[in-house]
């Protein structure tokens, strides 16, 4: 359960968050829309302790993030768009790593490893120092190792970038499933379709404020029926943009 | 097992991946950098030996210098500890990738802080023991002192070590948290800074209640009366290592629980400070978004465009825009050149002005060497990773209407231009310092300007030679075999182009009675100096064409 209330955040005079209140309950997934610069990373900041905010609340689980940051970091699974890895580490020793960070017992981090090695196609690559993996094996590595505390609430940053079709497929399937065992997931994507497939619920961000908020069928409601692509370019400007390149 | 182990033990497999990766490489690298380290180690441990022998000439003044010169080195070592420390410790904590993975993990800020410390620590240490095990093994050999010295000695490295890396830590997580933003107000109070510094110095270096002996060592060795305060931990250090050489046990453990003690304090204070602190500083930093700071446009450089065709203009002043606002770049140039300015404007403050004429020309060829030095390390640091840093954007540069060669030239002219300004005002000043004939100051002036071009030819040529455009650390684009031939070749440079010179005025000045007729061989060393200068700039500069243009990008 994610519970955000009046968040507000700044840069330099430059307004991020403008009192964004947000309420995803457990077992939702809930995807985040928004152009370049509406204040989705700095959200999903916030709430991993990344960023300070300037005024309002953020609680993970009933838990202040900035009053208790160490529990809540103990519950929460964050997958930035570009994660650090230890290049310097093999693929396997990073697992092992991650399982300790978070004290599980090393006969479970093993039996894990070989789980999710095995789903997410890394087995062939236990012993590949991280350095030397290509992008899309650094993201199902950085998956595989978020899914190995099982963690309530999942943050993830443009989840799909760099990924062939299959470990979209894998993922969106692994995400669903975190939700239906009633995990909590806070999602942000530019790619429209990713949202209509696998969202529970909706929110659209600009300017640091919730324009649009409810599931797929309650946007088309409030927007006679519109496709999520006019509705997200409607609620943002960016319609007149583009209509104003086309007429030039 | 505890989530502050796993740290520890991701660190281990990090150093065994890292050896692992070392020992795979070929052998003929390995050889190559493993010869060059023991060579390293054995001349400066041959020239530290003549040096004490050097001293031991002098009788009664010498074996005076030579005990205090034991305390004088380690406090020369707590300052480059400081230094270092305070440039890596801002990487690690402020600049790393690292810490924001730290930061959403379970750890307490304590831990972050701690990790980070002992990171910052080992990082900066690696060039103390370079330095010290030649050192420490040249005065055990001359004293003939016990084997049981070299143990004591690593013995106290470790609490030195701790605590210089502690006070640069604390500095500058203080200075992140607190420093004010605005511009004027910190440049007022790092001026102030600087000045209640230079002061301090300046009152240090007053020669009026010091009798006469410690007079003139004082005013020959700077900094020997802080070398031997009691209060100074290189003084503790040395003091400590001499006594239990000579066995006084009591005494030595004495000085060994002093520097523990007080390393212990210190590391202490930044792991309990720092925790405090740390979150808000790195906030400031890190977490602040874009800064509203006026961006350095350098709209003068736009005149550049008159003097050079417009694509060398524009990729000169896109380096240079890229240079000053990286701090890493800028600071690490600023601190070596602004060292070895204050050095030099200090000459006179140590009347070395008044030395025997011999004196001032060897102290003239040495200030070229390490103005080269430091030409030759930053050549390797920022001029041969050139190319190699365009990385994947390179292939903008190949797109445009341009040409390699150009490309190429734009790069070394920056190169020269800036970095034969800096050297050859630093040459200048310091010929000028130590009132030397016009012979000697044209000579150390032509010297440096070599350097410079072949330095820069050197790295240049080399970097396009040797270019990497996928890798984005520029620690491992140095540390290639082709930074590492880079280095080599500059230091080899420079030996081969600063020893005639320093040959020829050193003979003339001890032997100007006996044989005056050396200097006919001083356009000879010209002609040399102009040839091995041709050779090291224009081959590589291109064969490095040559390998671009071979290239796919």
């Amino acid at each position: 359960m994610i519970d955000i209330s009046s968040l507000t955040k700044s840069y330099s005079g430059f307004r991020a968050l403008d009192a964004l209140t947000l309420h995803i309950p457990d077992g939702q997934l809930f995807c985040f829309l928004g152009p370049n610069g509406a204040g989705k990373t700095t959200t999903i900041k916030i709430l991993t302790g990344l960023v300070h905010p300037d005024a309002g609340t953020a609680a993970i689980q009933g838990m202040d993030v900035q009053n208790n940051a160490t529990e809540v970091k103990k519950i929460i699974g964050y997958i930035p768009d570009t994660p650090f890895l230890y290049e310097r580490l093999t693929t396997s020793e990073f697992f092992l790593f991650y399982g300790e960070l978070y004290d599980l017992p090393s006969q479970q981090i093993i039996t894990e490893r070989n789980r999710l090695f095995g789903i997410f196609g890394l087995d062939s690559h236990r012993n590949a120092l991280v350095r030397n993996l290509s992008h899309g094996l650094r993201q199902r590595l950085i998956y595989a190792t978020t899914f190995l505390h099982n963690p309530p609430v999942l943050l993830i940053d443009e989840p799909f970038v760099g990924l062939d079709p299959y470990t979209i497929k894998l993922i969106k399937s692994m995400l669903q499933e975190h939700t239906r065992k009633g995990g909590t997931i806070l999602l942000t994507t530019h790619i429209l379709a990713i949202a209509e497939d696998i969202a529970d619920r909706i929110g659209i961000i600009h300017e640091g404020q919730m324009v649009a908020d409810g599931t797929l069928a309650t946007l088309q409601a409030d927007h006679q029926g519109a496709n999520l692509e006019d509705i997200f370019l409607q609620l943002t400007h960016a319609g007149k943009r583009e209509n104003a390149h086309v007429n030039a | 097992m505890s989530t502050h182990n796993a740290i520890w033990k991701k660190t281990f497999f990090q150093v065994g991946n890292a050896l692992r990766a070392m020992l795979r490489q070929s052998r003929l690298k390995q050889g190559f950098i493993l010869l060059f380290i023991v060579i390293f180690e054995a001349f400066l441990l041959f020239l530290f030996r003549d040096g004490f022998r050097f001293l031991s000439a002098f009788g009664g003044a010498g074996v005076i210098i030579t005990g205090r010169i034991f305390a004088l080195f380690f406090l020369g070592l707590a300052w480059m500890l400081l230094l270092s420390s305070l440039v890596s410790s801002y990487a690690t904590f402020f600049g790393s990738p690292e810490i924001p993975f730290l930061l959403v993990r379970p750890f307490s800020m304590q831990q972050i802080v701690l990790y980070s410390f002992i990171k910052a620590t080992t990082l900066s240490s690696w060039a103390f023991f370079f330095i010290v095990l030649p050192f420490v093994g040249a005065y055990a050999w001359h004293q003939a002192l016990h084997p049981l010295f070299i143990l004591w000695t690593f013995l106290f490295s470790i609490p030195f070590l701790f605590l210089c890396s502690s006070l640069g830590a604390l500095f500058v997580l203080m200075m992140v948290r607190w420093l004010p933003k605005p511009g004027k107000v910190r440049i007022f109070i790092m001026g102030s800074l600087v000045l209640g510094a230079l002061f301090f110095l300046t009152m240090r270096s007053s020669p009026n209640d010091i009798d006469e002996m410690q007079f003139n060592l004082a005013t020959i060795i700077p900094g020997m009366r802080l070398a031997v305060h009691p209060l100074s931990p290189g003084y503790w250090m040395s003091e400590g290592i001499m006594t239990l050489t000579r066995g006084h046990m009591q005494r030595g453990l004495l000085y060994l629980a002093l520097l523990s003690a007080s390393a212990a304090t210190a590391s202490i204070m930044v792991e309990q400070i720092g925790g405090k602190i740390f979150y808000a500083a790195w906030q400031r930093v890190r977490a602040a978004g874009p800064t509203r700071r006026k961006p350095i446009m350098f709209p003068k450089l736009l005149h550049i465009r008159k003097l050079l065709p417009a694509d060398m203009a524009a990729i000169m002043a896109k380096d240079i825009r890229i240079f000053f606002r990286d701090p890493a770049q800028w600071t690490q140039a600023l601190i070596f050149f602004g060292l070895l300015g204050l050095y030099f404007s200090n000459l006179r403050v140590f009347h070395y002005d008044q030395l025997p004429e011999q004196w001032r020309s060897a102290m003239t060829f040495l200030n070229v060497f390490a103005v080269s030095a430091v030409l030759s390390s930053l050549g390797a640091r920022f001029i041969y990773p050139q190319l190699s840093y365009e990385g994947h954007s390179f292939w903008m540069l190949g797109l445009s209407p341009t040409s390699m060669p150009r490309i190429v030239a734009a790069k070394f002219l920056l190169a020269v231009i800036t970095t034969s300004l800096v050297s050859l005002s630093l040459i200048f000043m310091a010929t000028r310092m130590l009132d030397l004939e016009t012979q000697i100051q044209q000579a150390a002036l032509a010297l440096i300007a070599a350097v410079c071009l072949a330095v820069c030819g050197l790295s240049t040529g080399l970097g396009a030679i040797f270019v990497n455009l996928d890798e984005h650390n520029p620690a491992a684009i140095v540390s290639s075999f082709g930074g590492t031939l880079n280095i080599v070749l500059c230091l080899c440079f420079m030996l081969a182009a600063i020893l005639p010179f320093g040959t020829i005025f050193h003979i003339q000045q001890i032997s100007l009675t006996t044989n005056p007729g050396i200097m006919r061989f001083l356009p000879l060393a010209y002609l040399w100096l102009i040839l091995i200068t041709l050779l090291a700039t224009i081959p590589p500069l291109w064969l490095g064409y040559r390998s671009l243009m071979k290239r796919d990008f």
